[in-house]
Protein backbone atom coordinates (compact mmCIF):
# COMPACT_ATOMS: atom_id res chain seq x y z
CA UNK A 1 0.00 0.00 0.00
CA UNK A 2 1.35 3.46 -0.96
CA UNK A 3 1.98 5.52 2.19
CA UNK A 4 -0.04 8.70 2.63
CA UNK A 5 3.16 10.52 3.56
CA UNK A 6 6.81 9.51 3.22
CA UNK A 7 9.45 11.90 4.50
CA UNK A 8 13.05 10.90 3.84
CA UNK A 9 15.96 12.78 5.41
CA UNK A 10 14.16 16.10 5.24
CA UNK A 11 16.44 19.02 5.95
CA UNK A 12 15.45 22.66 6.03
CA UNK A 13 17.70 25.59 6.84
CA UNK A 14 17.05 29.31 6.97
CA UNK A 15 20.45 30.81 6.24
CA UNK A 16 22.72 29.21 8.84
CA UNK A 17 19.84 28.24 11.17
CA UNK A 18 18.80 24.59 10.98
CA UNK A 19 15.02 24.26 11.36
CA UNK A 20 14.65 20.60 10.39
CA UNK A 21 17.61 18.27 10.67
CA UNK A 22 17.26 15.20 8.42
CA UNK A 23 13.97 13.76 9.70
CA UNK A 24 12.30 10.65 8.25
CA UNK A 25 8.92 9.09 8.96
CA UNK A 26 5.99 7.46 7.21
CA UNK A 27 2.25 7.87 7.72
CA UNK A 28 0.02 5.05 6.47
CA UNK A 29 -3.32 5.78 4.78
CA UNK A 30 -6.11 6.11 7.33
CA UNK A 31 -3.81 6.97 10.24
CA UNK A 32 -4.61 9.74 12.71
CA UNK A 33 -1.10 10.98 13.37
CA UNK A 34 -0.11 13.39 16.13
CA UNK A 35 2.90 15.59 15.38
CA UNK A 36 4.08 17.17 18.62
CA UNK A 37 6.88 19.39 19.74
CA UNK A 38 7.66 22.62 21.57
CA UNK A 39 7.34 25.96 19.79
CA UNK A 40 10.07 26.34 17.19
CA UNK A 41 10.80 22.59 17.10
CA UNK A 42 10.18 22.32 13.35
CA UNK A 43 6.53 21.19 13.13
CA UNK A 44 5.23 24.03 11.01
CA UNK A 45 8.40 24.10 8.89
CA UNK A 46 7.90 20.40 8.12
CA UNK A 47 4.26 21.08 7.22
CA UNK A 48 5.33 23.98 5.01
CA UNK A 49 7.77 21.67 3.20
CA UNK A 50 5.02 19.07 2.64
CA UNK A 51 2.57 21.61 1.25
CA UNK A 52 4.91 23.74 -0.90
CA UNK A 53 4.93 26.88 1.23
CA UNK A 54 8.62 26.32 2.00
CA UNK A 55 11.44 25.16 -0.26
CA UNK A 56 13.06 21.90 0.76
CA UNK A 57 16.79 22.19 1.47
CA UNK A 58 17.55 18.44 1.33
CA UNK A 59 15.78 15.09 1.34
CA UNK A 60 12.45 14.26 -0.22
CA UNK A 61 8.72 14.11 0.56
CA UNK A 62 6.07 12.02 -1.19
CA UNK A 63 2.32 12.34 -0.68
CA UNK A 64 0.42 9.23 -1.81
CA UNK A 65 3.49 8.38 -3.89
CA UNK A 66 3.77 11.82 -5.54
CA UNK A 67 6.96 13.78 -4.99
CA UNK A 68 6.00 17.23 -3.65
CA UNK A 69 8.60 18.93 -5.85
CA UNK A 70 8.74 16.90 -9.08
CA UNK A 71 5.07 15.93 -9.18
CA UNK A 72 3.74 18.85 -7.16
CA UNK A 73 0.37 19.16 -8.90
CA UNK A 74 -0.70 15.62 -8.00
CA UNK A 75 0.87 15.81 -4.55
CA UNK A 76 -1.05 19.01 -3.76
CA UNK A 77 -4.38 17.63 -4.97
CA UNK A 78 -4.04 14.98 -2.23
CA UNK A 79 -3.46 17.40 0.65
CA UNK A 80 -5.69 19.87 2.48
CA UNK A 81 -4.04 22.27 4.91
CA UNK A 82 -5.64 24.13 7.80
CA UNK A 83 -2.80 26.37 8.96
CA UNK A 84 -2.10 27.79 12.36
CA UNK A 85 -2.46 31.38 11.16
CA UNK A 86 -5.36 32.92 9.25
CA UNK A 87 -3.66 33.22 5.87
CA UNK A 88 -6.66 34.54 4.03
CA UNK A 89 -7.94 37.61 2.17
CA UNK A 90 -9.76 39.15 5.11
CA UNK A 91 -11.96 41.28 2.82
CA UNK A 92 -13.37 38.25 0.95
CA UNK A 93 -16.63 36.62 1.98
CA UNK A 94 -16.61 33.11 3.40
CA UNK A 95 -18.32 31.74 0.29
CA UNK A 96 -15.82 33.45 -2.04
CA UNK A 97 -12.85 32.14 -0.05
CA UNK A 98 -14.12 28.58 -0.40
CA UNK A 99 -15.11 29.08 -4.04
CA UNK A 100 -11.71 30.46 -5.08
CA UNK A 101 -9.86 27.65 -3.35
CA UNK A 102 -12.12 25.06 -5.02
CA UNK A 103 -11.32 26.72 -8.35
CA UNK A 104 -7.57 26.66 -7.69
CA UNK A 105 -7.88 22.89 -7.25
CA UNK A 106 -9.59 22.63 -10.64
CA UNK A 107 -13.13 21.90 -9.41
CA UNK A 108 -15.94 22.76 -11.81
CA UNK A 109 -18.60 25.33 -10.81
CA UNK A 110 -21.41 22.84 -10.11
CA UNK A 111 -19.07 20.58 -8.14
CA UNK A 112 -17.77 23.53 -6.12
CA UNK A 113 -21.27 24.80 -5.37
CA UNK A 114 -22.44 21.45 -4.05
CA UNK A 115 -19.31 20.88 -1.99
CA UNK A 116 -19.33 24.39 -0.53
CA UNK A 117 -22.99 24.19 0.49
CA UNK A 118 -22.24 20.89 2.21
CA UNK A 119 -19.24 22.32 4.09
CA UNK A 120 -21.08 25.51 5.08
CA UNK A 121 -23.79 23.37 6.59
CA UNK A 122 -21.34 20.94 8.17
CA UNK A 123 -19.44 23.74 9.92
CA UNK A 124 -22.56 25.76 10.76
CA UNK A 125 -21.37 28.59 8.55
CA UNK A 126 -24.37 28.97 6.22
CA UNK A 127 -25.69 32.13 7.90
CA UNK A 128 -22.19 33.65 7.77
CA UNK A 129 -21.46 32.75 4.12
CA UNK A 130 -21.82 36.30 2.83
CA UNK A 131 -19.87 37.93 5.65
CA UNK A 132 -16.34 39.17 5.10
CA UNK A 133 -13.78 37.01 6.90
CA UNK A 134 -12.59 39.94 9.04
CA UNK A 135 -16.11 40.31 10.50
CA UNK A 136 -16.14 36.78 11.96
CA UNK A 137 -15.35 35.73 15.53
CA UNK A 138 -12.20 33.69 16.27
CA UNK A 139 -14.11 30.41 16.41
CA UNK A 140 -15.88 31.05 13.10
CA UNK A 141 -12.58 31.96 11.47
CA UNK A 142 -11.11 28.64 12.66
CA UNK A 143 -14.09 26.80 11.14
CA UNK A 144 -13.54 28.57 7.80
CA UNK A 145 -9.90 27.44 7.84
CA UNK A 146 -11.00 23.84 8.31
CA UNK A 147 -13.72 24.07 5.66
CA UNK A 148 -11.19 25.59 3.25
CA UNK A 149 -8.82 22.65 3.79
CA UNK A 150 -11.59 20.27 2.80
CA UNK A 151 -13.10 22.01 -0.23
CA UNK A 152 -11.35 19.69 -2.73
CA UNK A 153 -12.08 16.65 -0.56
CA UNK A 154 -8.45 15.54 -0.16
CA UNK A 155 -7.59 12.12 1.29
CA UNK A 156 -4.87 13.65 3.53
CA UNK A 157 -5.59 16.49 5.96
CA UNK A 158 -2.91 18.50 7.74
CA UNK A 159 -4.29 20.41 10.70
CA UNK A 160 -1.81 22.75 12.34
CA UNK A 161 -3.22 23.55 15.80
CA UNK A 162 -6.83 23.57 14.60
CA UNK A 163 -8.31 23.99 18.07
CA UNK A 164 -6.06 26.84 19.23
CA UNK A 165 -8.19 29.57 20.74
CA UNK A 166 -11.59 27.92 20.21
CA UNK A 167 -14.20 27.41 22.94
CA UNK A 168 -14.93 24.08 24.58
CA UNK A 169 -18.13 23.43 22.58
CA UNK A 170 -16.44 23.97 19.25
CA UNK A 171 -13.44 21.91 20.31
CA UNK A 172 -15.68 18.95 21.10
CA UNK A 173 -17.60 19.43 17.88
CA UNK A 174 -14.34 19.44 15.95
CA UNK A 175 -13.10 16.31 17.72
CA UNK A 176 -16.28 14.44 16.77
CA UNK A 177 -16.02 15.69 13.22
CA UNK A 178 -12.34 14.73 12.86
CA UNK A 179 -13.00 11.26 14.28
CA UNK A 180 -15.82 10.87 11.77
CA UNK A 181 -13.56 11.94 8.90
CA UNK A 182 -10.86 9.52 10.03
CA UNK A 183 -13.42 6.70 10.21
CA UNK A 184 -14.41 7.50 6.64
CA UNK A 185 -10.79 6.88 5.64
CA UNK A 186 -9.14 10.32 5.73
CA UNK A 187 -5.53 10.38 6.83
CA UNK A 188 -4.96 13.16 9.35
CA UNK A 189 -1.78 14.79 10.60
CA UNK A 190 -2.54 16.89 13.66
CA UNK A 191 -0.32 19.25 15.58
CA UNK A 192 -1.52 20.53 18.91
CA UNK A 193 -0.31 21.77 22.26
CA UNK A 194 -3.38 20.18 23.92
CA UNK A 195 -1.89 16.76 24.60
CA UNK A 196 -5.15 15.28 25.90
CA UNK A 197 -6.58 16.06 22.46
CA UNK A 198 -3.76 14.13 20.77
CA UNK A 199 -4.13 11.29 23.27
CA UNK A 200 -7.84 11.10 22.53
CA UNK A 201 -7.69 11.30 18.74
CA UNK A 202 -4.38 10.01 17.41
CA UNK A 203 -3.32 6.40 17.00
CA UNK A 204 0.33 7.27 16.40
CA UNK A 205 2.48 10.10 17.65
CA UNK A 206 5.83 11.64 16.71
CA UNK A 207 7.64 14.15 18.88
CA UNK A 208 9.97 16.55 17.11
CA UNK A 209 12.47 18.56 19.08
CA UNK A 210 15.11 20.96 17.80
CA UNK A 211 14.50 19.77 14.24
CA UNK A 212 14.95 16.04 14.96
CA UNK A 213 12.47 13.26 15.71
CA UNK A 214 12.91 12.53 19.42
CA UNK A 215 10.29 9.74 19.58
CA UNK A 216 7.77 8.05 17.32
CA UNK A 217 5.39 5.25 18.30
CA UNK A 218 1.79 4.13 18.72
CA UNK A 219 -0.08 6.36 21.15
CA UNK A 220 -0.62 3.34 23.43
CA UNK A 221 3.16 2.95 23.81
CA UNK A 222 3.36 6.46 25.26
CA UNK A 223 0.62 5.61 27.75
CA UNK A 224 2.27 2.56 29.37
CA UNK A 225 2.19 2.11 33.14
CA UNK A 226 -0.73 4.49 33.56
CA UNK A 227 1.29 7.45 32.33
CA UNK A 228 -0.22 10.32 30.38
CA UNK A 229 1.11 11.56 27.08
CA UNK A 230 2.01 14.83 28.77
CA UNK A 231 4.41 13.08 31.21
CA UNK A 232 6.12 11.19 28.41
CA UNK A 233 6.26 14.30 26.26
CA UNK A 234 7.96 16.29 29.03
CA UNK A 235 10.34 13.43 29.79
CA UNK A 236 11.36 13.07 26.15
CA UNK A 237 11.79 16.74 25.43
CA UNK A 238 13.63 17.26 28.73
CA UNK A 239 15.93 14.33 27.96
CA UNK A 240 16.64 15.73 24.54
CA UNK A 241 17.38 19.11 26.04
CA UNK A 242 19.78 17.53 28.59
CA UNK A 243 21.42 15.40 25.87
CA UNK A 244 21.80 18.52 23.79
CA UNK A 245 23.58 20.29 26.64
CA UNK B 1 -2.44 22.90 -17.48
CA UNK B 2 -4.93 23.87 -14.75
CA UNK B 3 -7.43 25.91 -16.83
CA UNK B 4 -10.06 26.20 -14.08
CA UNK B 5 -7.35 27.21 -11.59
CA UNK B 6 -6.03 29.87 -13.94
CA UNK B 7 -9.53 31.21 -14.66
CA UNK B 8 -10.23 31.29 -10.90
CA UNK B 9 -7.07 33.33 -10.45
CA UNK B 10 -8.31 35.84 -13.03
CA UNK B 11 -11.80 35.85 -11.46
CA UNK B 12 -10.30 36.62 -8.09
CA UNK B 13 -8.25 39.50 -9.53
CA UNK B 14 -11.38 40.90 -11.24
CA UNK B 15 -13.24 40.62 -7.95
CA UNK B 16 -10.42 42.42 -6.19
CA UNK B 17 -10.42 45.51 -8.39
CA UNK B 18 -14.20 45.71 -8.81
CA UNK B 19 -14.55 45.48 -5.00
CA UNK B 20 -12.74 48.83 -4.74
CA UNK B 21 -14.04 50.33 -8.00
CA UNK B 22 -13.98 53.91 -6.71
CA UNK B 23 -10.25 53.65 -6.19
CA UNK B 24 -9.40 51.48 -9.22
CA UNK B 25 -11.79 52.77 -11.91
CA UNK B 26 -13.72 55.91 -10.92
CA UNK B 27 -10.60 57.78 -9.73
CA UNK B 28 -8.63 57.40 -13.02
CA UNK B 29 -11.76 58.24 -15.03
CA UNK B 30 -12.37 61.45 -13.07
CA UNK B 31 -8.71 62.39 -13.23
CA UNK B 32 -8.64 61.75 -17.02
CA UNK B 33 -11.84 63.77 -17.44
CA UNK B 34 -10.21 66.71 -15.65
CA UNK B 35 -6.98 66.39 -17.67
CA UNK B 36 -8.90 66.25 -20.95
CA UNK B 37 -11.21 69.12 -19.99
CA UNK B 38 -8.63 71.46 -18.43
CA UNK B 39 -5.50 70.71 -20.49
CA UNK B 40 -7.20 69.51 -23.67
CA UNK B 41 -10.20 71.77 -23.99
CA UNK B 42 -9.54 74.93 -21.94
CA UNK B 43 -5.74 75.34 -22.16
CA UNK B 44 -5.60 73.52 -25.52
CA UNK B 45 -7.93 76.01 -27.19
CA UNK B 46 -5.19 78.64 -26.73
CA UNK B 47 -2.37 76.40 -28.01
CA UNK B 48 -1.46 76.14 -31.69
CA UNK B 49 -1.94 72.86 -33.49
CA UNK B 50 0.86 70.35 -32.91
CA UNK B 51 1.90 68.17 -35.85
CA UNK B 52 -1.19 69.39 -37.69
CA UNK B 53 -3.68 68.25 -35.02
CA UNK B 54 -5.53 70.09 -32.25
CA UNK B 55 -3.90 69.99 -28.84
CA UNK B 56 -6.74 67.96 -27.30
CA UNK B 57 -6.16 65.23 -29.94
CA UNK B 58 -2.42 65.38 -29.30
CA UNK B 59 -2.68 65.11 -25.52
CA UNK B 60 -5.36 62.37 -25.30
CA UNK B 61 -3.11 59.42 -26.31
CA UNK B 62 -0.60 60.43 -23.59
CA UNK B 63 -3.32 60.54 -20.93
CA UNK B 64 -4.69 57.22 -22.13
CA UNK B 65 -1.26 55.55 -22.09
CA UNK B 66 -0.41 56.87 -18.62
CA UNK B 67 -3.65 55.39 -17.25
CA UNK B 68 -3.09 52.05 -18.98
CA UNK B 69 0.35 51.96 -17.39
CA UNK B 70 -0.93 52.93 -13.94
CA UNK B 71 -3.91 50.54 -14.05
CA UNK B 72 -1.81 47.52 -14.98
CA UNK B 73 1.01 48.39 -12.57
CA UNK B 74 -1.19 49.13 -9.55
CA UNK B 75 -3.27 45.99 -10.06
CA UNK B 76 -0.40 43.50 -10.03
CA UNK B 77 1.87 45.33 -7.59
CA UNK B 78 -0.78 45.85 -4.91
CA UNK B 79 -2.40 42.47 -5.42
CA UNK B 80 0.84 40.52 -5.05
CA UNK B 81 2.16 42.65 -2.21
CA UNK B 82 -1.12 42.34 -0.29
CA UNK B 83 -1.12 38.57 -0.80
CA UNK B 84 2.39 38.44 0.65
CA UNK B 85 1.55 40.86 3.45
CA UNK B 86 -1.62 38.97 4.55
CA UNK B 87 0.05 35.65 3.67
CA UNK B 88 -2.86 34.43 1.57
CA UNK B 89 -0.32 33.84 -1.20
CA UNK B 90 -0.09 30.51 0.67
CA UNK B 91 -3.59 29.66 -0.65
CA UNK B 92 -2.08 29.71 -4.12
CA UNK B 93 1.22 28.03 -3.19
CA UNK B 94 -0.49 24.96 -1.73
CA UNK B 95 -2.75 24.61 -4.80
CA UNK B 96 -1.84 22.66 -7.96
CA UNK B 97 -0.83 25.78 -9.90
CA UNK B 98 2.40 26.20 -11.88
CA UNK B 99 4.64 29.27 -11.49
CA UNK B 100 3.78 30.44 -14.98
CA UNK B 101 0.06 30.05 -14.25
CA UNK B 102 0.47 32.34 -11.24
CA UNK B 103 2.30 34.91 -13.41
CA UNK B 104 -0.26 34.68 -16.25
CA UNK B 105 -3.17 34.95 -13.79
CA UNK B 106 -1.76 38.19 -12.38
CA UNK B 107 -0.95 39.60 -15.82
CA UNK B 108 -4.44 38.93 -17.16
CA UNK B 109 -5.83 40.72 -14.09
CA UNK B 110 -3.54 43.71 -14.73
CA UNK B 111 -4.37 43.84 -18.45
CA UNK B 112 -8.12 43.60 -17.81
CA UNK B 113 -8.00 46.48 -15.34
CA UNK B 114 -5.96 48.54 -17.83
CA UNK B 115 -8.51 47.76 -20.58
CA UNK B 116 -11.49 48.74 -18.42
CA UNK B 117 -9.77 51.98 -17.35
CA UNK B 118 -8.71 52.69 -20.96
CA UNK B 119 -12.18 52.03 -22.37
CA UNK B 120 -13.71 54.45 -19.85
CA UNK B 121 -11.23 57.14 -20.85
CA UNK B 122 -11.94 56.49 -24.51
CA UNK B 123 -15.66 57.02 -23.88
CA UNK B 124 -14.83 60.32 -22.09
CA UNK B 125 -12.68 61.32 -25.09
CA UNK B 126 -15.59 60.57 -27.45
CA UNK B 127 -17.67 63.08 -25.46
CA UNK B 128 -15.01 65.70 -26.28
CA UNK B 129 -14.81 64.51 -29.90
CA UNK B 130 -11.15 63.72 -29.36
CA UNK B 131 -11.16 59.95 -29.95
CA UNK B 132 -9.88 58.53 -33.20
CA UNK B 133 -7.98 55.54 -34.60
CA UNK B 134 -5.47 56.01 -37.39
CA UNK B 135 -4.11 52.45 -37.11
CA UNK B 136 -6.39 50.13 -35.12
CA UNK B 137 -4.00 47.14 -35.19
CA UNK B 138 -1.12 49.22 -33.84
CA UNK B 139 -3.41 50.73 -31.20
CA UNK B 140 -4.33 47.27 -29.92
CA UNK B 141 -0.67 46.21 -29.99
CA UNK B 142 0.54 49.23 -27.99
CA UNK B 143 -2.32 49.16 -25.49
CA UNK B 144 -2.00 45.44 -24.79
CA UNK B 145 1.80 45.09 -24.90
CA UNK B 146 2.36 48.08 -22.60
CA UNK B 147 -0.34 46.78 -20.24
CA UNK B 148 1.44 43.40 -20.12
CA UNK B 149 4.80 45.11 -19.62
CA UNK B 150 3.57 47.15 -16.66
CA UNK B 151 1.76 44.17 -15.19
CA UNK B 152 5.17 42.46 -15.18
CA UNK B 153 6.84 45.52 -13.62
CA UNK B 154 4.05 45.61 -11.02
CA UNK B 155 4.69 41.96 -10.17
CA UNK B 156 8.38 42.66 -9.81
CA UNK B 157 7.72 45.52 -7.38
CA UNK B 158 5.01 43.48 -5.60
CA UNK B 159 7.60 40.75 -5.03
CA UNK B 160 10.40 43.06 -3.99
CA UNK B 161 8.58 45.55 -1.74
CA UNK B 162 8.77 45.10 2.03
CA UNK B 163 6.44 47.97 2.87
CA UNK B 164 3.50 49.86 1.37
CA UNK B 165 5.80 52.86 0.96
CA UNK B 166 8.16 50.90 -1.27
CA UNK B 167 5.21 50.01 -3.51
CA UNK B 168 4.73 53.65 -4.42
CA UNK B 169 8.42 54.36 -5.04
CA UNK B 170 8.38 53.30 -8.68
CA UNK B 171 5.35 55.46 -9.43
CA UNK B 172 6.83 58.54 -7.77
CA UNK B 173 10.37 58.27 -9.05
CA UNK B 174 10.01 56.50 -12.39
CA UNK B 175 6.51 56.31 -13.90
CA UNK B 176 5.33 59.89 -13.26
CA UNK B 177 8.57 61.71 -14.19
CA UNK B 178 9.28 59.58 -17.26
CA UNK B 179 5.66 59.92 -18.49
CA UNK B 180 5.70 63.69 -18.12
CA UNK B 181 9.15 63.96 -19.71
CA UNK B 182 8.27 61.39 -22.38
CA UNK B 183 5.98 63.71 -24.33
CA UNK B 184 2.69 63.12 -22.58
CA UNK B 185 1.59 66.76 -22.79
CA UNK B 186 4.04 68.16 -25.32
CA UNK B 187 5.89 67.47 -28.54
CA UNK B 188 9.52 66.60 -27.82
CA UNK B 189 10.49 69.30 -30.32
CA UNK B 190 9.35 71.78 -27.62
CA UNK B 191 12.01 70.48 -25.23
CA UNK B 192 15.49 72.07 -24.85
CA UNK B 193 18.02 70.62 -27.32
CA UNK B 194 19.81 68.47 -24.72
CA UNK B 195 16.56 66.94 -23.42
CA UNK B 196 15.52 66.11 -26.98
CA UNK B 197 18.54 63.78 -27.12
CA UNK B 198 17.99 62.40 -23.62
CA UNK B 199 14.35 61.59 -24.37
CA UNK B 200 15.45 58.99 -26.92
CA UNK B 201 16.60 56.86 -23.94
CA UNK B 202 13.28 57.23 -22.16
CA UNK B 203 11.17 54.12 -22.92
CA UNK B 204 7.97 55.99 -21.98
CA UNK B 205 8.58 58.28 -24.97
CA UNK B 206 8.19 55.26 -27.28
CA UNK B 207 5.06 54.01 -25.48
CA UNK B 208 3.32 57.41 -25.69
CA UNK B 209 4.58 58.23 -29.16
CA UNK B 210 3.54 54.80 -30.44
CA UNK B 211 -0.04 55.00 -29.21
CA UNK B 212 -0.24 58.60 -30.44
CA UNK B 213 0.77 57.41 -33.90
CA UNK B 214 -1.82 54.63 -33.69
CA UNK B 215 -4.53 57.14 -32.72
CA UNK B 216 -3.82 60.30 -34.71
CA UNK B 217 -1.18 59.21 -37.23
CA UNK B 218 1.48 61.60 -35.88
CA UNK B 219 4.78 60.34 -34.51
CA UNK B 220 8.19 61.68 -33.54
CA UNK B 221 10.06 58.46 -32.74
CA UNK B 222 10.83 55.47 -34.89
CA UNK B 223 7.86 53.09 -34.65
CA UNK B 224 10.08 50.03 -35.18
CA UNK B 225 12.42 51.15 -32.37
CA UNK B 226 9.36 51.48 -30.11
CA UNK B 227 8.19 47.97 -30.95
CA UNK B 228 11.71 46.61 -30.33
CA UNK B 229 11.94 48.41 -26.95
CA UNK B 230 8.60 46.91 -25.86
CA UNK B 231 9.29 43.38 -27.10
CA UNK B 232 12.82 43.38 -25.62
CA UNK B 233 11.53 44.61 -22.25
CA UNK B 234 8.79 41.98 -22.26
CA UNK B 235 11.30 39.20 -22.88
CA UNK B 236 13.76 40.35 -20.22
CA UNK B 237 11.14 41.03 -17.55
CA UNK B 238 9.13 37.91 -18.35
CA UNK B 239 12.29 35.77 -17.99
CA UNK B 240 13.32 37.50 -14.78
CA UNK B 241 9.88 37.03 -13.20
CA UNK B 242 9.67 33.41 -14.25
CA UNK B 243 13.03 32.85 -12.53
CA UNK B 244 12.01 34.72 -9.36
CA UNK B 245 8.74 32.79 -9.04
CA UNK B 246 10.56 29.52 -9.72
CA UNK B 247 13.04 30.09 -6.89
CA UNK B 248 10.25 31.45 -4.69
CA UNK B 249 11.87 34.86 -4.16
CA UNK B 250 10.00 36.53 -1.26
CA UNK B 251 7.07 34.11 -1.62
CA UNK B 252 8.32 30.69 -0.54
CA UNK B 253 10.26 30.65 2.72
Amino acid sequence: MVPALEIENLGKTYGSAVAVNGISFVIKPGEFFGFLGPNGAGKTTTIHCITGIARITSGSIRVYGHDVVKDYREARRHVGLAPQEFNVDIFSSVRDILDYVGGFYGMRKAERKERIEHLLEQFDLTEHAKKEFRMLSGGLKRRVMLARAMVHNPPFLILDEPTAGVDVELRHMLWDYLRELNKEGKTILLTSHYLEEVELLCNRVAIIHKGSIAAIDDTSAFLKDGKRLEHMYLEITKKTITAGI
Amino acid sequence: MNIIGLWTFVRRELGRFSRVAVQTLITPWISALLYIFVFGRIVGSRIDNIGGVEYIDFVLPGILMMNIIMGAFMQTAFSLYFQRFARHIEEVLVAPLAYWEMIIGHIVGGVLRAIVVGMGIYVIAVLFSAASFAHVGLFIFYALSVAVLFSLIGLLIGLWAQSFEQLTILNTFIIMPLSFLGGMFNSVSMLPALLQKVVLFNPFFYFIDGIRYAMIGVHEASVSTGILVIMGSLLVLGGLLWHLFRVGYHIRV
